[in-house]
């Protein structure tokens, strides 16, 4: 009976691998096409895996807990011929390996020499062999306490440690790198302290978060009037959520000036295509980011309905793919929590992020009444890499998105 | 009382001719009452009359008539009088004894002693580590004794083994290495390195006349600095024991290796090679070597001095190591 | 050697010419059609040298070192066209199992040397052979050693030639004087008078022939051979010929003067040696095309099995070059 692997798929653009939280079918099971089977957990995401035909699972080979790659098989499913047809499932073949590309032959022979050579090399044939320059794949010398050894590289993979963890490390060779020895006798004090595993959501966050220190981050922020978006929010039957106001606000302003949210890669800086942007909603033990796309191609109103789904979805933690990755910058309510002022990191796919702080209501001289009048401000703070913009565009932007905030109506 | 390296050789072909009438010696000068440049063979022609046979000066032709007599059920002891002159053999060495199994299916049982490696006045050409261009080719094993024992034991295993071997005997230790007996309890089989001294903070690789040379650096290091290293005795270089090698390197996690011979695409580059090809995670610093200088062996015992890896060359290299 | 004698081996010794003659032109054929890897060596003229030598050869006894252009040899020491066919096809069920080509296979165990493409290699390996059996108490073997005008440049050949005179052996150095190597004349080759003066400088006894002419080379092979196994140390015989085909099959020999060429027509030692037995009554005309059609049959059988039989794979290959191997741990 033809046999069709269950597959860990492409959850996401840089998605690598995934955590299986729950095995929702046991061998012997009869299963649907389309049916969900496995529940993974990505990144940033929990999702369930399904089967492309009907049939019977006849294994299984992930267990709950364990990490899985991606296009791994995790199981078989026994399908008849008729079902493998229809569905246009793929089947396992018979040693289960893919078909050697087929050898380039070719059979030029040079008349008078000595030998006969079959596929004779030419000079300009066939694809020009790369001789690299894109960059030094290692340092030039040992003497640096930037340098990690093979060694101490391989146990820092064995032991999923990250540079960033070093960071406590004295180092005792040239350089003050950190020798081998410096490693393990660090690792011995750690192994003294209480500790807990770092859930899948927790570690992806950390190396996003790791990834995006690499660059120069600059933050800047302003305060803003909140009375025009309260008395709106108020008398709007719907009462959109305030985070609406900041992405759609944040998304003209953008369209105006997309260069702030450019992106550097060697010499070049990417250019948004689309303003689709991302929210931050904090989840168990780790923040998901939704993205919502062409934001500055709806109204407000319009946008409502989406963005209370992508809410709600990034809340359970069942983002539909839709909404994941490709965004350009994102707004970071972190008033929710009643802070005032912080710095937001942007994703590391990002370059720009708005953060957006608690209403406080505070005294104003006013010249037209001549006293102190209570006025309601918050602060919006925008993260970004310098190396792609200067604190000048930044301000442009924030005076932009400032100005759509406390015209409301404009949104 | 003591023996000698070279006591050891000798002793070993002694043995060989009683044992086995197969074994007998072929090589320039080595019959009569002479014995040999070295005396190696001293006293065997009289003992084993008809089975210790002078050559003329006709490195090739020696090589290719071992072959033949091996060919032939023999199994021919060849002696080159220094193994700078055994480049003339080598391709009757390399292209013919050595591809023979691979090429018939028939093995060529042949024994190449070749005096090798450096003395004082010896020169460019009287001088030479050639280990490394026969090991080169396919279908050889190369054979590098550091010690009196191993020179007993691994020419006698040497003989027993049907492929065509190289064994290299350092002149140096001919008679500079003594011991007070050629015995020993557990002889290692050819293939398996030694471990000669233990340590913790770098391993160095040597073989042949680097090996007593690594020991001596290796107490001069211990004594003055408190760093101590492990040297391996690779015994053969081919076939080359990795897994020895590689064990000590995941113990201390750094690699030297030694060798008189030149620098250029010798066995140390050989061991570098696979122990960063195979063992890169177990270093945690760039592996080096010690090898002799890119110029032919200069002949005034100063320029030699300085020419050849010294105890001192190895500690400055080891210390240098252990700083990275 | 009586006349009945004679007349067994004159026959022997026919028949393995017209034998290497039908598997050299089958091959040359078939290298035409693009069937053979590498190149194809061919032994056109050399074949009454050849045959002459081996005829007088024990197989499994004696020493045989046949060289590029020895198919005639070969046949007549007793191997067979498939074992030849076997090498060039590069067939897994041949004795170098596709790991050698062309003329590179003996079989040591037999008493052939498997030459390597170094010139004069082999000479001093067929000298260790004949020392080895000395050794072993043999006295009545005697080695056939096969070299070329070009050969005798060669510095191992000068060291082993030596070695064996040096050493008395019972070897016979078969020189075929083609007059080219590769496409080097004599001129440019050596400037002794003849190739015998080097025989003579071993120290050797020298004997020299027309290649060409069969009976001939019968007569001096036989008596070299015959001295050699009676104990009247190494013979050195100058065969002269003529290289009638190119160098390989890739070869057509242009540099060869046409005058040259046309002094030889009539001297193909095939043609000669079918007149000379035909005239002493030895062979019918009859006899002789029934020969020939039994040989071309031969080969034709050979050459259609090797390429039936299966090539070497490169996945069962074991890539070993040692027959020992060091026990890991």
């Amino acid at each position: 009976m033809p046999q069709v692997p269950i597959l860990m798929p492409q959850l996401g653009e840089s998605i690598a691998e995934a955590t299986i939280m729950r095995l929702l079918v046991q061998p012997g099971d009869e299963v649907q096409a389309d049916q969900e089977v496995i529940e993974v957990e990505t990144n940033k995401a929990v999702m369930g895996v399904t089967v492309s035909c009907a049939g019977t699972i006849s294994r299984l080979s992930v267990a709950e807990g364990e990490t899985v790659a991606v296009g791994a098989v995790m199981g078989i499913i026994e399908a008849t011929e008729e079902e493998v047809e229809r569905s246009g499932a793929t089947v396992l073949g018979e040693g289960e390996e893919p078909a050697a590309p087929a050898p380039v032959s070719s059979t030029t022979t040079s008349d008078g020499a000595h030998f006969r050579t079959e596929g004779e090399y030419r000079e300009g044939s066939g694809a020009p062999i790369n001789t690299g320059g894109r960059g030094l794949p290692v340092p030039m010398g040992t003497r640096g306490a930037h340098y990690l050894s093979p060694r101490i590289r391989s146990r820092m993979d064995e032991l999923n440690i990250t540079e960033a963890d070093l960071a406590y490390v004295t180092g005792t060779g040239a350089g003050g790198r950190i020798t081998i020895d410096d490693f393990e006798n660090f690792l011995d004090y750690v192994d003294g302290w209480p500790s807990r595993p770092v859930s899948p959501m927790r570690r992806s966050v950390a190396s996003s978060m790791q990834r995006t220190w690499r660059r120069p981050i600059a933050s800047a922020g302003r305060p803003i009037y909140m009375a025009p978006i309260i008395l709106h929010r108020r008398n709007h039957p719907r009462k959109p959520g305030i985070t609406l106001y900041f992405l759609r606000a944040l998304a003209i302003a953008l369209a105006q000036a997309p260069e702030c949210a450019g992106y550097m890669v060697g010499g070049r800086i990417l250019t948004p295509r689309r303003i689709d942007l991302g929210v931050a909603v904090q989840v168990a033990d780790g923040v998901m980011v939704p993205v919502m796309r062409n934001v500055d191609q709806y109204t407000l109103d319009e946008l409502i309905d989406e963005y209370n789904k992508v809410v709600a979805q990034a809340r359970d933690r069942k983002l539909d793919p839709a909404y994941v990755g490709g965004g350009i910058a994102t707004v970071s309510n972190f008033g929710g929590f009643g802070l005032t002022f912080a710095s937001p990191m942007p994703l590391p796919s990002e370059s720009l992020i708005l953060g957006v702080g608690s209403v406080e209501k505070t005294p104003v001289w006013s010249d037209e009444v001549e006293c102190f009048i209570p006025v309601e401000k918050a602060n919006i703070v925008a993260s970004f890499d310098h190396r792609v913009v200067d604190g000048g565009d930044i301000g442009r932007l924030m005076q932009k998105i400032a100005y759509y905030l406390e015209h409301p109506e404009l949104l | 009382m003591s023996v000698t390296y070279i006591d050891a050789i000798h002793q070993a072909m002694a043995e060989l001719l009683e044992e086995d009438d197969k074994v007998f010696l072929y090589g320039e000068d080595i019959a009569g009452k002479f014995g040999g440049a070295f005396k190696a063979t001293k006293g065997l022609a009289e003992k084993f009359p008809g089975r210790v046979l002078n050559a003329p000066i006709a490195e090739d032709a020696i090589m290719g008539m071992a072959i033949g007599a091996a060919l032939s059920g023999m199994k021919p002891i060849v002696e080159m009088q220094f193994a700078d002159f055994g480049t003339l053999a080598q391709n009757q060495l390399g292209n013919n004894a050595a591809a023979h199994y691979y090429r018939t299916g028939i093995p060529v049982n042949v024994t190449l002693r070749m005096p090798c490696g450096g003395t004082p006045g010896g020169g460019p050409y009287h001088s030479q580590s050639v280990e490394a261009l026969f090991a080169h080719y396919p279908g050889v094993h190369v054979l590098c004794p550091a010690t009196v024992a191993d020179a007993y034991y691994m020419l006698k295993q040497a003989v027993q083994i049907p492929d065509p071997v190289v064994f290299m005997e350092h002149k140096f230790l001919y008679r500079w290495l003594k011991a007070d007996t050629w015995i020993e309890k557990n002889p290692l089989p050819i293939g398996k390195a030694r471990i000669a001294r233990p340590g913790r903070h770098a391993t160095v690789v040597a073989f042949s006349a680097m090996v007593p040379e690594a020991l001596k650096a290796a107490d001069e290091l211990a004594a003055n600095s408190g760093y101590s290293l492990e040297v391996v005795d690779l015994r053969s270089v081919k076939p080359l024991d990795t897994d020895t090698i590689l064990a000590s390197v995941a113990r201390t996690g750094r690699l030297l290796v030694v060798s008189e011979d030149f620098p250029w695409g010798g066995v140390a580059a050989e061991v570098i090679a696979r122990v960063s090809g195979e063992g890169f995670h177990l270093l945690d610093a760039p592996p080096l070597r010690v090898t002799s200088k890119d110029t032919p062996i200069p002949y005034h015992p100063d320029l030699w001095k300085a020419h050849r890896p010294h105890s001192n060359h190895i500690v400055e290299a080891a210390r240098y190591l252990i700083s990275l | 050697m009586n006349g009945n004698e004679l007349k067994e081996i004159a026959l022997k010794a026919y028949r393995a010419m017209e034998m290497a003659r039908a598997f050299d032109t089958k091959l040359s054929a078939l290298y035409k059609a693009g069937k053979i890897y590498g190149g194809v060596f061919i032994g056109r003229g050399h074949e009454a040298i050849a045959a002459c030598e081996g005829v007088y050869l024990r197989k499994g006894y004696d020493v045989y070192t046949p060289f590029i252009r020895e198919q005639a040899g070969r046949c007549a020491w007793g191997d067979s066209v498939l074992d030849s066919a076997r090498c060039y096809f590069g067939s897994a069920m041949g004795i170098m199992r596709g790991r050698e080509g062309n003329v590179h296979w003996g079989n040591p165990q037999e008493g052939t040397v498997a030459p390597i493409s170094h010139l004069g290699a082999s000479v001093s390996v067929a000298a260790g052979m004949l020392i080895a059996k000395r050794m072993q108490g043999i006295t009545d073997a005697v080695g056939v050693i096969c070299i070329g005008d070009g050969t005798t440049s060669v510095g191992a050949t000068h060291e082993a030639c030596n070695m064996i005179a040096v050493e008395k052996l019972p070897a016979v150095i078969v020189v075929t004087n083609n007059q080219y190597a590769y496409s080097t004349p004599n001129s440019q080759e050596f400037a002794c008078k003849s190739l015998c003066d080097r025989g003579l400088g071993y120290g050797m006894t020298t004997h020299e022939c027309d290649g060409t002419d069969f009976l001939q080379t019968l007569q001096v092979m036989g008596c070299a051979i015959a001295a050699a196994r009676a104990g009247e140390g190494p013979q050195w015989v100058v065969a002269n010929t003529l290289r009638m085909c190119g160098h390989g099959e890739h070869d057509d020999a242009s540099y060869i003067p046409q005058e040259l060429k046309d002094s030889f027509a009539d001297r193909d030692p095939l043609t000669v040696a079918r007149r000379q037995l035909n005239e002493l009554g030895w062979l019918t005309e009859d006899e002789i095309n029934a020969i020939r059609s039994e040989c071309a049959d031969e080969v034709q059988s050979a050459m259609a099995q090797v390429q039936k039989e299966p090539t070497p794979s490169p996945a069962s290959e074991d890539w070993s070059a040692t027959s020992w191997k060091p026990t890991r741990y």
